[in-house]
C-alpha cells in the first residue's frame, strides 16, 4: 500500500485478522489488514484507542499471532517460527521503543542498553563498549552509569532508543514513543528518529497522535480494526 | 522461506553473564535474601548437626561395645536382687563341658566409694576371673594384672582403669601403683593401672572401675551368697547359638526350680545390634525432623519467587520483547531459587559448625562428617530446584503482552 522507490519490503502483512473470543462472542480486532512497508521508510500509524492499533503493533513486533493470514518480516515467514525462533527474531530483526520506556530500573544506562546483545551471547565487554558508542551517538555520553530514576523523561526514552537500535535492527517499532514526554523532549524524539530513519532504519510509529502522525508525513489510518491511507 | 534459513537459533545469553543478572538481583534485595535464606540456614544447620549427632550416638555405641567381643555370652539373673536359686562357680565350670565355649567364668558387680589418700570416687568394681582380662582385652599401662594365683591366694589386690586411676591420683595414674585404696572400706593394694579403653562414657567401663580377684571379692566385700553373672565365650561367632542352646541345657539340668528361663542370657553381638539399631533409629528421627524444616523453608523459597516473579513481571516482558527466551527466563529464576538455596545451605553448615561447642556444653556426643556437609549443602540445592522450579516455570511461561502491560 505503501509505495516507496525502494522495492524490498521490510513488513508485508496478507489478509491478517485477529479475532478474540469475547463469552462466545467472536470479536474482530484486526480486519484483513494488507500493509507493505518498503525498506527505509518512516510510517506513522494513527488510530483511537480501541482502534487495534495495538493489536497491530504486537503482531508485527512477533509478540502475538494473527488467527489468519500471512506475515513476513525482512522476507522471512513469521507464522512458521516456533517461540525460540520468534525470540530470536525480535532480538535481530526488530528494535522496540515503548511509551513507558521501560527501562531496567536496577540497572544503569549501559547495562539497560546492552541487554539485547547479552541475550545475543555476546561478551559483556563488546557490548558495553556497544552501548557506550550508542548512548554517545544519542547525546547521553554524560549519562552512562545513571540509573532511569536519575534521568529526565526525555533521557530515558533516549537510552531505550538506543537499546532498540543496538542490534542494529532494520525495523523500529515505536509504541507512542512521545506519549509520556513534554513537548521539547518529543521533539527532541522525533528527531532522532528522523535521523536514524536516514541512517537506513525502517520506522514504525504507532501513535493516537495527530500531530505526530503529521510530522513524520506518511500516515496509515487504522480504524475499527481496518487500515485506510486516508 | 522458513525462518530457520534465516534465523540461527543457538545464541544464547552466557552462562557466566547469566550467573551475573542472577547475583545483581539477589544483592539488590539483600534483605529479602537473608529472610528467604534464613528457613535454608537452620533446615541446613539442623540436618549438619543430626547427622553429627547420630554419628556420634553410633560410634559412642561402637566404642561401648568395642572391648566385648562379638562372641561373648553374658548369663545373668532375670531379676535384680537377691535370688533363690542363683548362678554359681559350678555353672561355669560346666558350661566349659560344651564344646562351643572356650571360656567360662563367673564376675560380680558392684559398687562403692573408692578411696585413695584425700580423693574419693563413686565408682563400680568388678570381681573377676585372670582369663576376664584376656577376653576383653585389657592390658596394664602400669604394674601387673591379675594373675592366676592371686585368685587362688584370695589376695586383696585391685587392678584400677585408667581413668579411676587418674582421678584419684589428680592427673598422675602410674604413682597409685603399690598404694592401698579402698574400696567401700575395705583395704586393697592397687598391683596395676589398666590401660584407657576409651569407654568412660559406657555404664559398663572398664576405664572408670577397679578390678580385684573374684575370691577376694567374696571373702571381703560380698560373701559368698552372691549372685554372680557368667561371661562364656563361644569358640566362634557362628557357634554362639549353639554356645546359647548348650547354655539353657545345662541350666534346665542343674536349676530344676526354675529352669534355664529364670536367667537371661545375652549375647554381646545381637545387643551390639540392637544399639547399632537405636542409635540408626534415632537418627532418622532427627534427620525426617531436618528434612521438614527445610521443607517448609523451600516453600517459602516458592513464595518469594513467586513474589518476585509477580514485582519483575514487566521486566520479564520487556526481556522477551528484546530476545530472551523461554528457557532463558526459566533458569534465570531457576538459578535464583538455587543460588539462594545454595548460600544458605553453606551458611547453614557453616553455623552449624559453630554450633557445636552447645553440643559439648549439654554433653551430647557428635562427629562432624564431610556426609553431613554433603548431605546438608544437596539437601538444600534440591530443595531450591524444587520449589524453585514452579515459580520460574510461571515467568518463562508469561505471555509477554500481558507481562509488558503489568504495572
Amino acid at each position: 500500500m505503501i509505495m516507496t522507490n525502494t522495492t524490498k519490503c521490510t513488513i508485508e502483512t496478507r489478509n491478517i485478522d485477529k479475532i478474540y473470543q469475547n463469552g462466545g462472542e467472536d470479536l474482530k480486532v484486526l480486519d484483513n489488514i494488507n500493509l507493505k512497508v518498503y525498506e527505509g521508510s518512516f510510517i506513522a500509524i494513527l488510530g483511537p484507542s480501541g482502534s487495534g492499533k495495538s493489536t497491530l503493533m504486537n503482531i508485527l513486533g512477533c509478540l502475538d499471532v494473527p488467527s489468519r493470514g500471512e506475515y513476513y518480516l525482512d522476507g522471512i515467514n513469521v507464522l512458521d517460527a516456533n517461540d525460540n525462533e520468534l525470540a530470536q527474531i525480535r532480538n535481530q530483526n526488530i528494535g522496540f521503543v515503548f511509551q513507558q520506556f521501560n527501562l531496567l530500573p536496577k540497572m544503569n544506562a549501559i547495562q539497560n542498553v546492552m541487554l539485547p546483545l547479552l541475550y545475543r551471547g555476546i561478551s559483556e565487554a563488546e557490548c558495553s563498549q556497544k552501548a557506550v558508542d550508542a548512548l554517545n551517538r544519542l547525546g547521553l555520553g554524560d549519562r552512562l552509569r545513571h540509573r532511569p530514576q536519575q534521568l529526565s523523561g526525555g533521557q530515558q526514552q533516549r537510552v531505550a532508543i538506543a537499546r532498540a537500535i543496538i542490534t542494529n535492527p532494520n525495523l523500529v517499532l515505536a509504541d507512542e514513543p512521545t506519549g509520556n514526554l513534554d513537548s521539547k523532549s518529543s521533539q527532541e524524539v522525533m528527531k532522532i528518529f528522523h535521523e536514524l530513519n536516514r541512517k537506513g532504519h525502517t520506522i514504525v510509529v504507532i501513535t493516537h497522535d495527530q500531530e505526530v502522525a503529521e510530522e513524520i508525513g506518511e500516515i496509515i489510518y487504522i480504524r475499527d480494526g481496518k487500515l485506510y491511507e486516508n | 522461506m522458513r525462518p530457520s534459513c534465516i534465523v540461527k537459533v543457538g545464541d544464547y545469553l552466557q552462562f557466566k553473564q547469566l550467573i551475573k543478572l542472577i547475583l545483581n538481583n539477589i544483592f539488590q534485595n539483600k534483605g529479602r535474601t537473608f529472610l528467604t535464606t534464613l528457613g535454608v540456614i537452620v533446615g541446613t544447620a539442623t540436618i549438619f548437626l543430626v547427622v553429627a549427632i547420630g554419628k556420634g550416638a553410633e560410634s559412642q555405641v561402637n566404642e561401648q561395645y568395642a572391648q566385648l567381643n562379638v562372641g561373648t555370652i553374658i548369663v545373668s539373673a532375670a531379676q535384680r536382687g537377691p535370688a533363690a536359686d542363683p548362678l554359681t562357680e559350678e555353672d561355669a565350670t560346666r558350661f566349659l563341658e560344651s564344646s562351643n565355649i572356650d571360656y567360662a567364668f563367673p564376675m560380680l558387680r558392684g559398687g562403692g566409694d573408692i578411696n585413695y589418700e584425700n580423693f574419693s570416687y563413686q565408682g563400680s568394681y568388678s570381681a573377676i576371673y585372670p582369663e576376664f582380662q584376656t577376653v576383653n582385652h585389657l592390658t596394664v599401662y602400669e604394674g601387673r594384672e591379675l594373675v592366676e594365683e592371686d585368685e587362688t591366694e584370695h589376695n586383696r589386690y585391685a587392678v584400677l582403669g585408667y581413668e579411676l586411676a587418674n582421678t584419684l591420683t589428680d592427673g598422675n595414674p602410674a604413682e597409685i601403683v603399690g598404694k592401698n585404696v579402698t574400696i567401700s572400706r575395705r583395704k586393697f593394694e592397687v598391683i596395676g593401672v589398666y590401660e584407657r579403653i576409651g569407654d568412660s562414657s559406657s555404664p559398663m567401663g572398664y576405664d572408670d572401675a577397679a578390678l580385684i580377684p573374684y575370691s577376694a571379692a567374696q571373702r571381703y566385700l560380698m560373701g559368698t551368697r552372691t549372685n554372680p553373672t557368667i561371661l562364656a565365650q563361644a569358640k566362634d561367632i557362628d557357634s554362639v547359638q549353639s554356645a546359647i542352646q548348650d547354655i539353657q541345657y545345662i541350666l534346665d539340668e542343674t536349676h530344676r526350680a526354675g529352669g534355664s528361663d529364670q536367667f537371661r542370657i545375652m549375647d554381646a553381638g545381637s545387643s551390639l545390634a540392637a544399639a547399632q539399631e537405636s542409635a540408626r533409629t534415632l537418627s532418622l528421627l532427627l534427620l525426617s525432623v531436618a528434612v521438614v524444616v527445610l521443607i517448609v523453608s523451600g516453600i517459602g523459597i516458592m513464595n518469594v519467587m513467586f513474589v518476585t516473579v509477580k514485582e519483575r513481571t514487566k521486566e520479564i516482558g520487556l526481556l522477551r520483547a528484546i530476545g530472551a527466551k523461554k528457557n532463558e527466563v526459566l533458569s534465570q529464576f531457576l538459578i535464583e531459587a538455587v543460588l539462594i538455596s545454595l548460600m544458605g545451605g553453606i551458611v547453614g553448615v557453616i553455623m552449624g559448625f559453630c554450633a557445636m561447642p552447645l553440643l559439648d556444653y549439654f554433653d551430647l556426643p557428635y562427629k562432624a562428617s564431610v556426609n553431613g556437609v554433603l548431605l546438608g549443602v544437596t539437601f538444600s540445592t534440591v530443595t531450591g530446584v524444587f520449589f524453585g522450579f514452579y515459580p520460574a516455570w510461571k515467568a518463562s511461561g508469561l505471555d509477554p503482552i500481558e507481562a509488558l502491560r503489568h504495572e
